[in-house]
């Protein structure tokens, strides 16, 4: 129980530390975005007209901080994040438009990326020194200190070349007109290979060091040895006994990992020109759009949190030490 | 425990040249340590004396517009007639700055939050545990962009500071976790016994054994922040007059080397990033080998949570 | 030239029902539009299904091909006008009255006709509501009234010729019937815009701006091509790939190598860029040194602006000359004896003699100083976004070490940027300036006192703060003066530029234009530039869609 509410604190300490995080960045920027739209008309707009521009969108800049942080803290609480400034409509909006692509691209892939990185990992501490073991851990360290976005562009270079028909930017053709169709699931699908192989590749080879490593401790275990000796096969061993206990702390960092989801992947959806969360981060920050910034930064840290926080769950039920307080 | 004995059976003492000595062993002993040491000692040449390497200035637009391989440029001209083989070789010295600066500089704070934590103890673990949970929670490479983006100059001191605040707690984390299992062991109880001082204690006494953790928390940083700080350079928001590879990259990607046919333009810095952050790696892989006994040969050491900080949860993508 | 901008939003917009109530006529044409054709524009955004063309975020996306003007000015040819939606005009009362005679026939898309009270409403609607005033017209205007029951009669201020561009081609009319209703005009995101244009909006989704003919368009035979595709490209790198194998057919890209990845690419493949403003240093002419003349003369030996232009550019945007004219597109403006007068060329020899003769002295680091040691350092910002602007500024460090003037280079952040830019908070600083039918247009930004302002105060433009009273009274002469005397007034702004050197112009900033020939004709062309020929400029735009057709 003690336990309990401390982790609870801590989420709400955390909450509180990103939200004023959040407020005072932008503010300790220089520049505003209302000079952005005026450097847009090359200087014909008067002060004026500038004037009504910042009324006419909401951008009081002349109220004092303290008064801002309280109004922006209440505005957050009720989910009024405001209008972006360069997309003209409601944050919520926005991102509700962005969240979905990005949930879609990232998390399968990060599911994907756990699970075959697990079973790699499994496999190849159970046949420790195999060749298995012995080629993937190496190669997965090396393609995942090569940066990412590197090899996104060979990628897109050689399938330009050799497949110039596949697509590779975009989340769906533009032609397209979205909906429940095959045409444009696959089309969807279609889009969605490169950046996924490329997060896939970049993100696997963790899971193989991590779960090969806790195997390799784990199978050292009493019980392990227990077990071989009553003869129970081998395949039952490696999966009931060994792994089961060694993913127990795989789970919190995986949970992360599933949080970190809605941050995007930055650089994938920036490359491969895919709207998801972190395309809009990217360009919001660019764009100097506050409101924009604001919610996506908010909206990942409490995914991660929330993440946390099923993780946490999941490991009191599964893993009754940890109700003790570890 | 096997891991106390192991300790235990190591003398105490002439701390300060036993730590030299069991990298040297380390790297000698193992092979992928040493194919990193190999391409680190490498770039380490390369960037210390590039102008015995390349003879041309990296910066003058000197020569022809989008020149193909040849005698006099080895790896063709930039679309505004630089020299890339110039280009690529001073590009190594600023890579290698970032990596180490913030490299040393993130693991000598992780050392004063996560030691200075688990040893100071009580309140003043609380307060920083709390900094380092609360960093390690929020997305690093977003809160990475979103700062350097707004500074006005994006110089190397930006760059470097934003990445050693963004990139210390992973390595805070494992080093509080060893330096709590540290405190109770039997030599520190001794030390504190004999009456020693606490700073003799932690420096004298508890840094020492801790040092291949220290070392790993460095290699795994330097390895993150090459990267880091190549995709930040990469999507514009480094100084776009550095020279560096990621920079280089920058600068490829605007020119569309790629889509022109100057695909060495390209393939050549990153090619250098991916070694020179492999090498990292592959040192701190090796390094995990080694001081993780239970990789090496059959042990009981349990680490529960030791684990799952063991990798980034946070990648650079 | 990577230059992230504003990005839009995933909206999906459903599908426009085109709803052309009355079908009384059929247009001058029997065949009617046919054809698709796909621009390649990357603004590194998706579209907001926005059409306002008063919010500057989304003014782009209808001006043209959906509202239209009251005139069409092409730049290219000085500002030669052609009757869009005002058939006539005629200036009176010493140039400060100016009367449209509106055009008869023309409806709206939703079938509702078009009248001069829709011109007055527009007018009118810009003065009660400023954050739609984006050009400041009511600077100058006084009033905006009916005459009759077609014409429109606006009355200025000052004589009022140079601001005509202003009415009647930048400004977009808009429908009373709809928009009299709406309470915030300027937030209004008219996601189905009614317009009197050759196109209607199709449909509209993140990815894609479908226009679709508007098949009772008032022009007898207009529009002939059915259907045109405006594609959201993230990146330069798609955009010029369907460009160069025809999936696109209209470009506004800048493609590195556009001879081997564009044109051979593809039969019908071309490209223009013309020209039409600067890309110049503002100097800030409050601080020391700099307002010293020699200083800013040596500056302008010391730059070779061919380097600027070829290696900087890739060649594409040709070097500028210190008249501020640009060439080729306003040639017949320039002043060829004067610009051989002043004879200013890349000369560092030059520089340097300048630099001695007035006193400075070469000091130990090959910088040179004032007597009392002060170094001649400067620092220029610039837009670290902009990748050609960045090798821009490499060439010009290089080139003013060459002479002895030192030059720190400040690529930052476009909001940084903006701010330094308006408030002088630069020694030097690279941008470039709105310009118009005229070289007069670019010369009022860059000179008129009364755009300035103090340092630290925010400047519309006029942004190194010239102040010269008799330069104001040549700029305010313009508008009354006859073509002769207009010609005369250009000739003594360029001897301003070239005597002071307020600014100095380093290349010419042109219009990013690809086109293919294959299936569509008609295209603006160097030898009939009837219009700017960027898709990404409005209104013309919509004017050039007004002249395209598919290939036989």
């Amino acid at each position: 129980m003690r336990y309990a509410l401390h982790r609870l604190g801590f989420f709400a300490v955390t909450l509180w530390a990103c939200l004023t995080l959040n407020f005072v960045l932008p503010r300790m920027m220089p520049g505003n975005p209302i000079l952005d739209m005026m450097a847009k008309y090359k200087g014909h707009v008067t002060v004026q007209a500038l004037q009504a521009i910042e009324v006419a969108f909401g951008i009081d800049t002349h109220a004092s901080l303290f008064a801002q942080y309280w109004q922006y803290l209440g505005n957050t609480f009720t989910g009024n994040f405001g209008i972006s400034l360069t997309q003209s409509e409601p944050v919520s909006q926005v991102i509700a438009g962005a969240v979905w692509w990005t949930v879609g691209l990232i998390g399968v892939t990060t599911v994907l990326g756990f699970i075959l990185g697990t079973l790699i990992g499994i496999v190849g501490a159970w046949r420790r020194g195999g060749w298995l073991d012995g080629l993937l851990p190496p190669v997965f360290v090396v393609l995942s200190s090569i940066p990412f976005f590197w090899i996104g562009m060979l990628r897109i270079l050689a399938v330009s070349k050799f497949m110039p028909t596949f697509p590779t930017s975009g989340a769906y053709a533009y032609g397209a007109t979205p909906g429940l169709n095959w045409p444009f699931i696959a089309d969807v699908l279609q889009h969605a290979l490169l950046p996924g192989l490329a997060i896939l590749i970049t993100s696997i080879g963790g899971w193989i060091l991590v779960m090969r490593n806790t195997m390799v401790t784990v199978l050292a275990e009493d019980y392990v040895r227990m077990a071989r000796a009553k003869g129970i096969p081998g395949w039952r061993i490696m999966l009931d006994y060994a792994a089961r206990n060694a993913m127990l702390p795989n789970l919190s960092g995986f949970a992360m990992s599933l949080g970190f989801v809605l941050s995007g992947a930055i650089l994938v959806e920036y490359l491969f020109n895919y709207q998801g969360v972190g395309y809009y981060l990217l360009l919001g920050v660019v764009n100097q759009d506050y409101a924009l910034v604001q919610a996506l930064f908010l909206l990942i840290t409490v995914g991660v949190l929330v993440a946390l926080l099923a993780a946490d769950v999941l490991t009191a039920i599964i893993d009754p030490r940890t109700r003790t307080g570890a | 425990m096997a891991t106390m004995q192991i300790d235990a059976a190591l003398p105490r003492t002439g701390a300060a040249e036993r730590p030299v000595w069991r990298v040297w062993r380390a790297i000698r002993s193992n092979k992928k340590a040493a194919t990193g040491a190999v391409i680190l000692l490498l770039f380490v040449v390369w960037s210390v004396i590039p102008g015995q390497i390349a003879h041309e200035n990296p910066l003058a637009f000197a020569y022809g517009r989008s020149l193909g391989p040849s005698a006099t440029h080895l790896l063709g001209t930039t679309a505004s007639g630089q020299d890339i083989f110039a280009q690529l070789i001073w590009g190594a010295r600023e890579t290698l700055i970032i990596a180490f600066v913030s490299g040393v500089l993130s693991t000598l704070l992780s050392m004063i939050m996560g030691i200075g934590a688990a040893y100071l103890g009580g309140w003043w673990d609380h307060g920083l545990n709390l900094i380092t949970d609360i960093l390690l929670v929020i997305p690093t490479f977003p809160l990475l962009i979103v700062i350097i983006a707004y500074y006005p100059n994006s110089s190397l001191i930006p760059l470097v500071g934003v990445l050693v605040v963004t990139g210390y707690s992973y390595g805070a984390r494992q080093l509080r976790a060893e330096a709590l299992s540290l405190r109770s062991r039997d030599f520190l109880e001794a030390a504190r016994v004999r009456g020693e001082r606490r700073l003799y204690i932690i420096f004298v006494e508890m840094i020492p054994s801790m040092t291949s953790l220290i070392m790993a928390v460095f290699l795994g940083t330097a390895s993150y922040n090459v990267i880091a700080a190549a995709s930040l350079q990469w999507i514009g928001f480094g100084d776009p007059n550095s020279q560096s590879w990621g920079t280089m990259l920058y600068w490829a990607q605007t020119g569309e080397a790629l889509q022109t046919g100057q695909y060495l333009w390209a393939i050549g810095p990153g090619v250098c990033i991916a070694l020179l952050s492999a090498a990292f790696a592959l040192l701190n892989y090796a390094f995990d080998e080694i001081g993780n006994p239970a990789l090496q040969r059959v042990s009981r050491r349990r680490s529960r949570y030791a684990a799952p900080w063991r990798t980034r949860a946070q990648r650079v993508r | 030239m990577r230059r992230l901008k504003l990005i839009g939003a995933v909206v999906t917009a459903g599908l426009l029902a085109a709803a052309c109530g009355t079908s009384s006529g059929g247009s001058g044409s029997s065949s009617g539009p046919s054809g698709t054709l796909t621009i390649s524009d990357e603004s590194g955004d998706t579209w907001i299904c926005q059409f306002n063309p008063f919010n500057p975020n989304v003014s782009t996306e209808a001006f043209g091909p959906v509202y239209e003007p009251l005139v069409y000015m092409d730049t290219l040819k000085s500002g030669k006008t052609s009757p869009w939606l005002a058939t006539s005009w005629a200036w009176s009362n010493g140039d400060k009255t100016l009367t449209f005679t509106i055009r008869n026939g023309v409806k709206w898309s939703d079938g509702k006709p078009f009248s001069a009270a829709d011109v007055v409403f527009t007018f009118n609607e810009l003065k009660k509501y400023p954050a739609l005033d984006l050009n400041s017209i009511w600077t100058f205007l006084t009033s905006v009234t009916q005459k009759g029951s077609d014409q429109v009669v606006m009355t200025f201020k000052t004589a009022g010729t140079a601001d005509f561009y202003f009415v009647a081609d930048q400004t977009a009319i808009i429908p009373e019937h709809i928009w009299a209703s709406i309470k915030n005009p300027a937030t209004y995101a008219d996601v189905h815009p009614v317009g009197t244009g050759a196109y209607t909006v199709g449909s509209c989704t993140a990815e894609n701006i479908k226009y679709v003919a508007n098949k009772h368009y008032y022009m007898p035979g207009e529009p002939k091509i059915e259907t045109v595709n405006y594609p959201a490209f993230l990146s330069n790198n798609t955009a010029n790939a369907e460009l160069a194998d025809g999936q696109a057919q209209w470009g506004n890209q800048f493609i590195p190598n556009v001879q081997t990845a564009y044109v051979d690419k593809l039969a019908g493949n071309a490209y223009w860029y013309p020209p039409t403003v600067n890309n110049e240093i503002f100097i800030n002419l409050k601080k020391p040194l700099l307002d010293e003349l020699p200083v800013r003369e040596a500056m302008v030996y010391a730059i070779n602006t061919q380097k600027a232009s070829s290696d900087g550019e890739y060649g594409y945007e040709p070097p500028a000359n210190q008249t501020g004219i640009v060439t080729p597109t306003f040639s017949s403006w320039e002043d060829t004896s004067l610009a051989a007068k002043y004879d200013y060329h890349y000369d560092p020899a030059k520089a340097k003699q300048i630099l001695e003769a007035a006193g400075f002295q070469m000091g130990s680091n090959g910088i040179f100083e004032t007597k009392s040691g002060t170094p001649l350092s400067f620092s220029i910002v610039n837009i670290g976004d902009y990748s050609d602007w960045v090798l821009v500024m490499q060439i010009l460090q290089q080139d003013f070490k060459a002479v002895g003037i030192g030059l720190t280079v400040q690529n930052i952040s476009s909001n940084a940027y903006d701010s330094d830019l308006f408030t002088g908070n630069y020694d030097l600083i690279y941008a470039t300036e709105g310009g118009g039918p005229s070289p007069y247009y670019e010369m009022r930004q860059w000179l008129l006192s009364s755009n300035s302002a103090p340092i630290g105060k925010t400047a519309s433009s006029n942004w190194e703060r010239y102040d010269n009273p008799a330069t104001d009274a040549l700029l305010d002469e313009y508008p009354a003066a006859s073509s002769a005397g207009q010609h005369q007034i250009v000739d003594e702004l360029q001897q301003v530029l070239l005597s002071q050197v307020p600014v100095i112009p380093v290349t010419e900033s042109v219009d990013w234009y690809q086109y293919n020939t294959k299936d569509f004709s008609g295209w603006p062309t160097p030898s009939d530039p009837y219009a700017q020929p960027s898709p990404a400029l409005t209104p013309d735009i919509g004017w050039v869609l007004l002249h395209l057709k598919p290939a036989s």
